[in-house]
């Protein structure tokens, strides 16, 4: 599949300056972002690369407003969202952001469907569940349980979760890393194909610097610094790449 | 050094101090209860003993007419009479230059010289008589204080209608009359409003003009076992002198109640410290499973290092163990508060001279062992797995927990309705049946503890609205000293402010049916009567008929008669002896105790006479009963004017503080085992699904729309639990009032609908309190922290 929109026409949807957080733990600081500037265009997947400890989760975690700077500030189309309150955060990840993670927090007592049901019940604008969980390739097992699932379609199932409420943004944090390569795949083609379909705009983080040539652009962190943002010519296929 | 093991419960303590300071106060409670019932209970027993020790409390008492002293001698003869003593006794009018109004009292003769004597007066302030001196007498204190009389000061005591003068040398105080009461119907003890006069024998003698002649013999016994028998024969010997009552000392009104009050304190010392001790070691049961749950690996990890599975049980003993000893420090302090409050309260009903408060080290080390004991117990189930974990296996993720169709599902239409906080709802419920189990039923119990302790106060205010709203209906009770005919009536009636006038007769009988027996007063009332009504339970007025009689259904019970059954009575006052034997016309139940009630022809009859009265009452103007005190000051066959204000005041003045008492007790029991039952719960609820609730809050849910997931479950736990709590109320009050059903009293079965809507708005309240302490752990869940790692 072959993406034929040029990313750098896009709007800007993320603009991050000079980004600083520390954590102060007694007489220690450790600063895990030392001023990230970066931009985020809609519709565009953008991966971003990173050792461990590099920062890559505060980042995200920051512009998913789940968590506050030290200082700097991270617009949110022209809204800074740095001087958000709790409950301005709350608001805003309820219709703006879905989130994966790499472990599927999936409410083990509600059904593959509930699950999703959940996310929809609380947004503007919807999708319906049902096509949700056929996005992910997974309406035969809605009435599943969690636990009647595999760890792949618990992620999948994450993901419907995620894109059912219909978010501008969906973030994912190594949302391949507790799968085996094969799941990973699906998984990594589900997100794609999201991105595409609905053009959500996609944050994915990873350690696997091959996923990287599926997104628009890649960004790679070190110690808290954004040190390379990589622009890929035309975005690959997962079944083109091997890892 | 303190073990590493050591400082882990010391951490996890703390770190959960708002859940352990739950359990604690749960164990406070619980202990405070034991320390102080416990110390109340042998308190009132070590002080009755001793007082009745002391101060000669006889074994049993017979009233007669007149007895002259040389048969008290063939008494003594008796085959286990250790001692026997012959008194007068009288009620008398009191008048006194400080008495606003005249008061009623009795006398009670004493021997010229202080010596030990059965039913002796503890001389509290003062002095007892001079030698030769005729009238001077020592008065009960209570009524001395309460009236502002004063050593030194003349009283006016009325006997057989002549005025006599006596100067009070002393205040005092008598085993006989540690609960004063006047009359069987009286609600509360009235020591304030009777008073005791002990006076000299020759004074007695002089008033009565009963010289070498007794009217009421006291005696002790070797062993108290024999009090019937020796009651029967003392009976049948005295007979000829005409015998009013005999009674042995476990019948003896004042001693009944006291030894009913400390019987009660007894079982309660052991019931409530059970409950609160039994709910802490549920508490206790369930947190501590979660907490072995929770770190199976790090107690694998434990073993692996080589602790063993006895230093692994301890260690989650010693955490319950931190807890229960927390609750019972406090239990130490809160508990000997108690009880000395509940001593001074039950000096209002008492009258005890000499107070017998002690610590007592035993109750304390007792407290403290069952409190160890009930924590242990919840314990030991989570201590056991603990060890029982095999430190490979510990390593493995738990088995991950399952979804599973409910009930509902199996109505599609419905179930689609829910939203999916509800639906989470209902399938942790169902899955977790026994935590949601337990929520319904510390509500169910904290509920029905309310209703039962506001029953009380709707019970004793019911009775009060019944007995002086509804069944005595007259203004004013003017009591008289010897019967007198229709005349009386009309005098009264001619008196100022007076609009209507009714006649009484009170009598005492003997009534027989076959071999049963009873002593019971007849009220002998007017068919048209307006003021003073019999009413049954239902309260439905009943008629008194043409000449049948009516009992109370106790009294009939204890008579083994029902209607249409002929009982004989045979009067225990005045000079007509002879039996007459009457038909029970109908049995009606009531609350006070056992009487019989005619209409005051029918009885005036049976007394041989054509009509006759021993009481008026009277309805007067609005607000101006209390002028009739002077208008029949000087009438000298007046005994005494009762107001119904005044009783009604007396009433409630020494009931409002033990109602008082009540309602708090059960407000703050049933609130402590509330709140730190579903506290705890909730928390551990929290503690499992932190990560549901924490990716719940990722998705956008706010703190609100997360606490209701917990809340909802709790109020849904809490509304089942309040519907079953108000039958569990309504059974418990009335077992309890069959429990109570006593000779002279019975329980009314009346819940006040204001007692279901406060019980329901307390419950709901604790909840609303419980679930506000999870909402400030709710909003400190960190997000990121919960779901950086697998769980
Ligand atoms: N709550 C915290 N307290 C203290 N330091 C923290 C905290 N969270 C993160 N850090 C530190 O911040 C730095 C960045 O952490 P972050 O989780 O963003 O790294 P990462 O790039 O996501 O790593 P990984 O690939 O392992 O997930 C790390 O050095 C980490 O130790
Ligand atoms: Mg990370």
């Amino acid at each position: 599949m072959g993406i034929a929109q040029d990313i750098t026409q896009q709007p800007i949807i993320y603009r991050v300056v000079d980004l600083v957080k520390e954590y102060r733990m007694g007489e220690v600081t450790v600063a895990a972002l030392r001023g990230i500037t970066l931009d985020v265009r809609e519709g565009e997947f953008l991966v971003i690369l990173g050792h461990s400890g590099s920062g890559k989760s505060t980042l995200l975690n920051i512009m998913g407003g789940l968590d506050t700077p030290t200082s700097g500030q991270v617009f949110y189309c022209d809204q800074e969202l740095t001087g958000y309150t709790e409950r301005q955060l709350t608001e805003y990840r309820r219709h703006h952001i879905g989130f994966v993670f790499q472990f599927y927090n999936l409410m083990p007592s509600l059904t593959a469907r509930e699950n999703v049901e959940m996310a929809t019940e609380i947004s503007e604008h919807p999708l319906d569940p049902a096509e949700a969980l056929g996005l992910v390739g997974l309406q035969s097992r809605e009435d599943h349980f969690p636990s009647q699932l595999s760890g792949g379609e618990q992620q999948r199932v994450a993901i419907a979760r995620a894109v059912a409420k219909g978010p501008h943004i969906l973030l994912c944090d190594e949302p391949t890393g507790a799968l085996d390569v094969a799941t990973g795949k699906i998984v990594l083609q589900v997100l794609a194909d999201v991105n595409v379909r609905t053009r959500t705009t996609l944050v994915v983080i990873t350690h696997n610097a091959v996923i990287g040539e599926l997104a628009d652009r890649v960004v790679r962190m070190q110690d808290g610094h954004v040190v390379e943002i990589k622009v890929n010519a035309a975005r690959k296929n997962v079944d083109q790449v091997e890892w | 050094m303190i073990s590493p093991l050591t400082k882990k419960t010391l951490r996890t303590l703390y770190r959960n101090r708002g859940q352990v300071l739950a359990v604690a106060a749960v164990v406070l409670c619980g202990t405070a209860c034991y320390i102080a019932l416990s110390s109340c209970h042998r308190n009132l027993m070590l002080t009755r003993d001793t007082y009745y020790a002391e101060n000669r409390f006889a074994d049993f008492e017979i009233q007669l007419e007149r007895a002259p002293e040389s048969v008290l001698f063939r008494v003594q003869e008796i085959p286990g009479v250790r001692q026997v003593r012959g008194r007068i006794t009288e009620e008398v009018k009191l008048e006194a230059p400080g008495l606003d109004e005249a008061k009623t009292g009795r006398i009670v003769s004493m021997p010229e010289t202080r010596r030990s004597v059965i039913n002796n007066v503890v001389l509290t302030q003062g002095r007892y008589f001079d030698t030769g001196a005729v009238n001077e007498v020592i008065l009960s204190e209570r009524f001395a204080q309460a009236n502002g009389l004063g050593i030194g000061e003349s009283l006016y005591a009325t006997i057989d209608g002549r005025k006599h003068t006596l100067k009070i040398v002393g205040l005092g105080a008598s085993p006989e009359y540690v609960y004063i009461i006047r009359s069987m119907t009286s609600l509360v003890p009235e020591p304030e409003r009777f008073a005791i006069l002990w006076v000299p024998e020759k004074f007695a003698e002089d008033a009565k003009n009963m010289q070498a002649a007794c009217n009421n013999i006291v005696g002790t016994l070797d062993d108290p076992e024999s009090a019937e028998r020796v009651l029967d024969a003392a009976a049948d010997l005295l007979k000829p002198y005409g015998v009013y009552a005999k009674t042995s000392r476990e019948h003896q009104v004042s001693n009944r109640f006291i030894s009913d009050e400390i019987k009660g304190l007894g079982v309660q010392a052991r019931v409530l410290p059970t409950i609160f001790l039994g709910v802490a070691a549920l508490v206790i049961f369930i947190v501590l499973n979660r907490m072995v749950r929770n770190e199976r690996t790090q107690i694998g990890l434990l073993k692996a290092y080589g602790h063993g599975n006895l230093t692994i049980a301890l260690h989650y003993m010693q955490y319950a163990l931190a807890q229960s000893l927390i609750g019972a420090a406090g239990g130490f302090i809160v508990g000997q508060w108690l009880a000395s409050g509940m001593i001074r309260l039950y000096v209002r009903f008492y009258t005890f001279p000499i107070l017998r408060a002690r610590m007592y080290p035993d109750v304390l080390v007792e407290s403290m062992g069952i409190a160890v004991f009930f924590s242990l117990l919840g314990a030991v189930l989570a201590a056991y797995r603990a060890a029982r974990i095999h430190p490979a296996e510990s390593m493995r993720p738990g088995a991950p927990q399952r979804g599973r169709r409910t009930f509902f599902e199996r109505y599609p239409a419905l179930w689609r309705r829910l939203s999916f906080t509800w639906k989470m709802i209902v399938r942790n419920v169902s899955r977790n049946g026994f935590r949601a189990g337990l929520n319904v039923f510390v509500v169910m119990i904290s509920t029905a503890q309310l209703i039962v302790g506001f029953y009380a106060i709707d019970a004793i205010t019911y009775v009060i609205d019944f007995q002086y709203k509804m069944t005595q209906r007259q203004d004013a009770t003017v009591s008289l000293f010897f019967e007198r005919g229709k005349d009386a009536l009309l005098e009264t009636a001619r008196l100022p402010h007076v609009r209507e006038v009714e006649p009484l007769l009170q009598y005492p009988f003997e009534m027989r049916n076959g071999w049963h027996k009873k002593d019971a007063v007849i009220v002998g009332m007017s068919r048209e009567g307006n003021l003073q009504r019999l009413l049954d339970t239902e309260d439905r007025p009943v008629d008194v008929g043409e000449s049948g009689l009516v009992l109370s259904s106790a009294l009939a019970r204890s008579l083994h008669v029902g209607a249409g059954d002929e009982v004989e009575l045979k009067p225990l006052m005045g000079k007509v002896t002879k039996e007459k034997r009457v038909p029970v016309s109908r049995v009606v139940e009531q609350y006070f105790g056992m009487s019989g009630y005619m209409n005051i022809e029918a009885l005036s009859r049976v007394l041989d006479e054509p009509y006759t009265m021993n009481a008026v009452l009277v309805r007067t103007d609005r607000g101006t009963a209390s002028s009739l005190h002077d208008e029949v000051k000087d009438v000298p066959v007046v005994a005494s004017v009762e107001l119904r204000e005044d009783a009604l005041k007396n009433l409630q003045d020494t009931l409002a503080t033990s109602m008082r008492i009540m309602g708090v007790t059960s407000i703050v029991f049933a609130g402590v085992i509330a709140f730190s039952i579903i506290y705890n719960v909730t928390m551990v609820s929290l503690g499992e699904r932190e990560r549901e609730l924490a990716s719940l809050r990722v998705l956008g849910f706010t703190q609100r729309e997360v606490g209701a997931i917990l809340f909802n479950e709790n109020f849904l736990t809490g509304a089942l639990g309040v519907l079953l709590g108000i039958p569990a109320g309504m059974a418990m009050v009335w077992g309890m009032m069959h429990a109570f059903d006593m000779e002279l009293f019975r329980f009314p079965f009346y819940i006040a609908p204001r007692t279901y809507v406060i019980s329901t708005a307390l419950t709901v309240t604790f909840i609303v309190f419980a679930n506000l302490a999870v909402r400030w752990k709710i909003n400190r869940l960190d997000m990121v922290e919960t779901l950086k790692s697998r769980d």
